[in-house]
């Protein structure tokens, strides 16, 4: 049996995907949870300089937020059933991944005319044009890859979960993307989780 | 045996992964360039509306990383272990990392002086950091995962030769030794140093 560490800071961010899907999946895991205070003293011994980080049998260290995510779901036997069904959970991940990259450079963006500009953008074109695709890959049943839960539906949900945060009615209009939340939020690993969890603020 | 049609623009850009991978593999495929022209007829048929796309069997793939991962795992190049797997995966995502980063911060950046200060903090700073961690995660034989070539080391030498034309001088390799050899591994992979002399010449 493996033991499992994932540190992160103490919010959901990027750790939370991997925590959702070691929910799913039922797999016990070490919640290691860094406060920013003690995060300059940690950073310069971490793989890569950044978090999310997964230590495995405390030998072997994992970083990057997919990475780790695409890991813990092959344990909870959530990637896809075939390799044709695994690159269309990936598919799905990367463009929602690049989905929530944009959202955080909006974020971070200090140049106030440059923020304008890029909300336009990201509100008028990107999302309607990305989550109009999503809606079309997405089943009727509320699946992105076959008839099955995936961590490519978990992932999604995740992000939109911290979009619908500043933008409650980002999903509105999506039928099949609904139904996608409605099936990772029915999952009984996760809607423990999702009571249990501690609140933060992010 | 599938038949793979690869579509993208007439360049490496984003599809170039892609070839690469076909090219260890030893995999034949179709090598599809589009004229601009000929893009907006395609584009509301592919699953995103981007490029490259990958076809076989009735079926369409996009994101150039997954079906580069896709290809490669059929190859026997994506790590032999659900955990040599996901340190290719992290190397892999490193590398969108250092892309976005790139393109976000100078190739889209309009302000000249902003761009030039951007390119010096990239080549002077951001690099070497992120070189040295990616230097203590490559063995010495020059390999991320395991003790062969698998799709990390690929992803990591055509990163660095999308980024170096736009810069004033290609990112040094001095100090990361065992980067210098991951390149090796990757240009003298037979599939690849084949691909290498005989791909079209293009701007991009």
């Amino acid at each position: 049996m493996s033991s499992y560490k994932l540190t992160y800071f103490n919010g959901r961010g990027r750790g939370e995907p991997a925590r959702l899907l070691f929910a799913a999946g039922g797999i016990q895991y070490e919640d290691h949870r860094v406060e920013f205070a003690e995060w300059q003293a940690l950073k310069p011994k971490t793989q890569l300089g950044y978090l999310p980080m997964l230590e495995v049998d405390g030998t072997t260290t994992i970083s990057e937020t997919l990475a780790i995510a695409r890991f813990v779901a092959k344990l909870a036997g959530m990637v896809g059933k075939t390799p044709l069904d695994e690159a269309r959970a990936d598919m799905v991940v990367d463009v929602v991944k690049a989905l929530f990259d944009k959202i955080v450079t909006l974020h971070f963006e200090k140049d106030e005319t440059k923020k304008v500009g890029l909300q336009k953008e990201l509100f008028e074109k990107t999302m309607p044009t990305s989550l109009g695709n999503l809606e079309k890959l997405a089943s009727a049943e509320g699946y992105f890859v076959g008839n099955s839960l995936t961590w490519a539906d978990v992932y999604f949900y995740h992000v939109t979960d911290m979009i619908t945060a500043n933008y409650p009615d980002l999903l509105k209009d999506y039928v099949n993307l609904n139904k996608v939340v409605g099936n990772v939020k029915s999952n009984p690993g996760i809607a423990k989780w999702l009571k249990e969890r501690p609140e933060t603020p992010f | 045996m599938p038949s793979y049609k690869l579509t993208y623009f007439n360049g490496r850009g984003t599809a170039e992964i892609v070839r690469l991978v076909f090219a260890a593999a030893g995999t034949e495929y179709e090598d599809v360039r589009l004229e601009q022209d000929q893009w907006p007829e395609l584009k509301p048929n592919t699953p995103m509306g981007q490029l490259p796309i990958l076809e076989m069997d009735g079926t369409m793939l996009c994101q150039s990383n997954s079906i580069a991962r896709y290809i490669a795992k059929l190859a026997g190049l994506a790590g032999k272990t659900p955990l040599d797997q996901a340190r290719v995966d992290m190397v892999m995502d490193g590398m969108v990392d250092m892309g976005n980063k790139f393109a976000y911060e100078i190739y889209y950046e309009k302000d000249e002086d902003k761009k030039a200060e951007k390119k010096k903090d990239y080549v002077e700073k951001y690099v070497p950091q992120f070189f040295s961690s990616l230097n203590k995660l490559a063995s010495d034989g020059g390999y991320f995962a395991g003790d062969e070539l698998t799709l990390a080391d690929i992803a990591f030498y055509n990163m660095v030769t999308m980024v170096n034309p736009y810069l004033e001088q290609p990112l040094s390799l001095d100090g990361f030794p065992n980067l210098e050899k991951v390149v090796d591994n990757v240009t003298s992979n037979p599939g690849i140093a084949k691909w290498l002399k005989e791909r079209p010449e293009t701007p991009y």
